[in-house]
């Protein structure tokens, strides 16, 4: 180990004595195991409000003409519940997954840069807060769309106070996951145990290391592009101007597709270790996997313009390109994960099931995403519910279910306990139902004529039951994630309590060394007395559990031996 | 309507890639879950990777990412090949929220608009036959012209003119609609698009409504 541990309990408070258990205890930790829980409870609160609004907008488009919401209201609706999702959920829990797992699955005893760290957060806390908060001012919340295009946001055109607060509570978020990102990469290079070669990283730390590369050299640009937003908003003069007005959206979108990936790499590396440790095997050709995310990662920073086909203003053939191009790592990752499973031994415990439903769902969002990166097809299917469609394949058939996979895989580790398998089988059949209800009739609304952002369509439009259908899918979803609610409440309640049984360290016969440690882990990850397994590769204990059924077997043969 | 033309063949051929990429994995995931449960005892492989598969593998992506892109862009140029007589030439500027359509080329400067307020919809009126040019701008925020039916939209920027050029082989009415957001009344934004013979053209410019034409007899 590279740092030196401090003595457990005589971290410096300034002289004050702050109770570790206490919620002070709590909010001032430099544990990163705390800052990656206080990251990922406070994304799943945003989650369960983002859902809500979504709600809303079903119940508004589930028949023509409704006046459930007016105009006004849901444009606010689908701009925070994008911006939220987007901003604030799905990418602050990828950080704060990297922020927890990261330092236990390289061996070290802590983050890099804890206080940082911890800084992050908060800054990622104080951004939703603000964005949050336009909703309590009187002309409502920033209501532009999650990409917030110039000159519609400028202060002529969205005069309120919920767009200026919408600009600092995304740029103070971001500026949080940033600097979260940067901890998380350096724990990852600098702080690894020894033993511990970059090829023997998990594939999970591999997808951090390429999430953290993006989230460095790409979210700077949306930095930028609110900043100018900013001045855009102070003078309005300046988007009276197209080169700002295209610039913006080159900004913008140089941050907006790599995104997409952050969004992504840390849950499909979440189902790559689901289906290995279920398939009770190691994973499929793992150096392909990590080369692909690294190359994928860079491609990412070239495809920015396929947000632009139909601009008009932007080098169609270079963008197709690139965009294409993103089949082939995508394609040597599916290798991976199908690899490993059909050469599995399948438990179909709920991790594995949540991560299983990844794989072809994904799917759909990774081939439409092909679609839409062709000129020829995007020119009709762009800003239509085809893309809504696509990026909530992407993102919730996706990314949701391996956020899932995630959270029912390492709840025993963090808490101790393990979340109800039966409670989890139900969140996971309701799932899936509903999303393939509510996204999948999206796909023929956007093909058919439906643009998205109507805040309402006519009868003679013919999108009605289609509508219907995904607004029922929607009612799926909600039951689903309230029996997730409930399932995570009432193990917390019972840890609380003090009846939930033990989980053990390592409940699932898991591969890396996260699993090595108590659950959950002592304040240094790794009690001083007891040693780290061996790392031998990239499923050090796989590894261990293998040497130690030869062992036996050597044993037991020469014990034949010697008694014949 | 090469746009739609191009749309149909290029979506055909990847939905068809695209379906059957879904049901081999699909195949290979159920495959995967029925035969090698843990109920029916498998032994898990302890083969880690197969290199040389898998570099046959990224060299068939490859292959086939280099045909889409190449195919995919040479139906672009077709669609967007400059038309090979001169254009009928429209102005479309998008506003928050409706349109204008003006006919420069016209003797009597026509110029049609609406509020996009119940049955209140532009119609914008082209030959059939001829290639039309519209000449799309803003006086506000982007907005985006988008006939479903045609399988097309253009951006419209202010401070920006777009144009794109498109032929309609048959007469007929179209929907079209704003697909950019661009406010409270975006839902609303919509117009019509309508073909008539280039003789009606002719008389639209000069000033007559459509579809009285025939009767006029002094």
């Amino acid at each position: 180990m590279t740092v030196a541990s401090p003595a457990a309990g005589t971290e410096d408070t300034g002289g004050r004595p702050v109770v570790p258990g206490g919620w002070l205890g709590w909010v001032t930790s430099t544990d990163h195991k705390r800052i990656g829980l206080l990251t990922i409870g406070t994304s799943l609160v945003i989650f369960l409000l983002m859902g809500v609004l979504a709600l809303l907008m079903r119940s508004q488009l589930a028949q023509p003409d409704l006046h459930v919401v007016d105009p006004a209201t849901f444009s606010q609706l689908f701009t925070i519940h994008g911006s939220g999702m987007i901003y604030m959920v799905l990418t602050p829990f990828a950080v704060g997954m990297g922020t927890y797992l990261v330092p236990l699955q390289i061996g070290a005893p802590g983050i890099a840069a804890p206080r940082l760290t911890l800084l992050g957060y908060w800054l990622y806390v104080l951004g939703a807060v603000l964005m949050l908060s336009g909703f309590a001012t009187p002309q409502g919340a920033h209501a532009g769309g999650w990409f917030s295009y110039p000159p519609l946001a400028d202060k002529v055109h969205s005069p309120g106070l919920g767009s200026d607060l919408w600009i600092a509570g995304v740029l103070l978020a971001t500026t949080g996951v940033i600097i979260m990102g940067w901890t998380v990469l350096w724990t990852v290079l600098r702080r690894r145990a020894r033993g511990m070669t970059m090829l023997r990283l998990p594939v999970f730390c591999w997808s951090m290391i390429a999430s953290c590369l993006m989230v460095i050299g790409a979210f700077p640009a949306l930095l930028a592009a609110l900043a100018l937003l900013a001045v855009g908003r102070a003078d309005a003069s300046v988007f009276t101007s197209n080169t700002w007005n295209i610039g913006y959206q080159h900004l913008f979108w140089f941050y907006g597709h790599p995104v997409v990936y952050v969004m992504f790499f840390p849950y499909l590396a979440a189902v790559a270790e689901v289906l290995a440790v279920f398939s009770g095997r190691r994973f499929f050709g793992y150096k392909g996997t990590a080369l692909s995310l690294l190359v994928f990662a860079a491609l990412s920073m070239s495809v920015w313009g396929h947000h632009m086909f139909a601009t008009g203003q932007a080098t169609n053939d270079y963008y197709s390109l690139t965009s294409i191009a993103l089949l082939v790592p995508a394609g040597v990752e599916y290798f991976g994960m199908i690899g490993t499973i059909l050469g599995g031994r399948i438990r179909l415990r709920t991790p594995m099931l949540f991560a299983l439903a990844f794989i072809p769902q994904f799917l759909i969002g990774g081939l439409t995403g092909i679609m839409v990166g062709t000129p020829v097809i995007d020119y009709h299917v762009t800003d239509s519910y085809f893309v809504v469609a696509h990026l909530h394949y992407v993102l919730f058939a996706g990314s949701a279910f391996g956020l899932f996979a995630a959270v029912y895989y390492w709840t025993p580790k963090v808490t101790g306990a393990m979340l109800s398998e039966r409670l989890g089988r139900l969140h996971f059949w309701l799932l899936v139902v509903g999303t393939n209800l509510t996204f999948l009739p999206m796909f023929a609304l956007g093909y058919q004529g439906m643009p998205r952002r109507v805040a309402t369509y006519a009868s003679f439009d013919g999108f009605a039951w289609l509508n219907l259908l995904a607004s029922i899918g929607a009612g799926f979803l909600a039951v689903g994630i309230g029996v997730f609610v409930v399932n995570v409440l009432w193990t917390l309640r019972k840890v609380a309590l003090g009846r939930s049984g033990n989980a053990g360290d390592d409940p699932w016969q898991a591969h890396t060394l996260e699993w090595a440690t108590s659950s959950p882990p002592p304040r240094f990850n790794f009690a001083a007395d007891r040693s780290l397994p061996p790392i031998t590769s990239f499923a050090p204990l796989l590894d261990l559990r293998e040497r130690r059924a030869s062992g036996a077997a050597v044993g037991a043969e020469q014990e034949g031996a010697s008694g014949s | 309507m090469i746009q739609r033309r191009v749309f149909g063949t290029v979506f055909t051929l990847e939905s068809a890639v695209a379906a059957f990429v879904f049901l081999v994995v699909l195949a290979l995931v159920c495959h995967a879950v029925v035969r090698r449960r843990a109920g029916r005892q498998p032994t898990p492989s302890d083969r880690p990777q197969r290199p040389v598969l898998e570099k046959y593998y990224v060299g068939v992506l490859a292959a086939f990412a280099a045909f889409l892109v190449a195919w995919t862009a040479w139906q672009n140029h077709e669609e967007h090949r400059p038309p090979n007589r001169t254009p009928v030439r429209v102005d479309v500027m998008g506003f928050q929220w409706c349109w204008k359509f003006g006919y420069p080329q016209s003797p009597a400067k026509v110029s049609v608009t609406g509020t996009c307020r119940g049955k209140d919809l532009p119609t914008l009126v082209v030959p059939t036959g001829r290639p039309v040019e519209l000449r799309l701008t803003s006086n506000d925020v982007i907005h985006s012209l988008w006939v479903p039916d045609l399988r097309y939209k253009m951006d419209a920027f202010p401070d920006h003119v777009n144009t794109f050029t498109l032929t309609l082989d048959h007469e007929g009415r179209w929907r079209g609609r704003c697909a950019e957001f661009c406010g409270e009344r975006h839902y609303a934004m919509d117009f019509w698009i309508k073909a008539v013979s280039p003789e009606e053209y002719d008389r639209y410019l000069h000033g007559q409504p459509i579809g009285t034409g025939t009767g006029t007899a002094t």
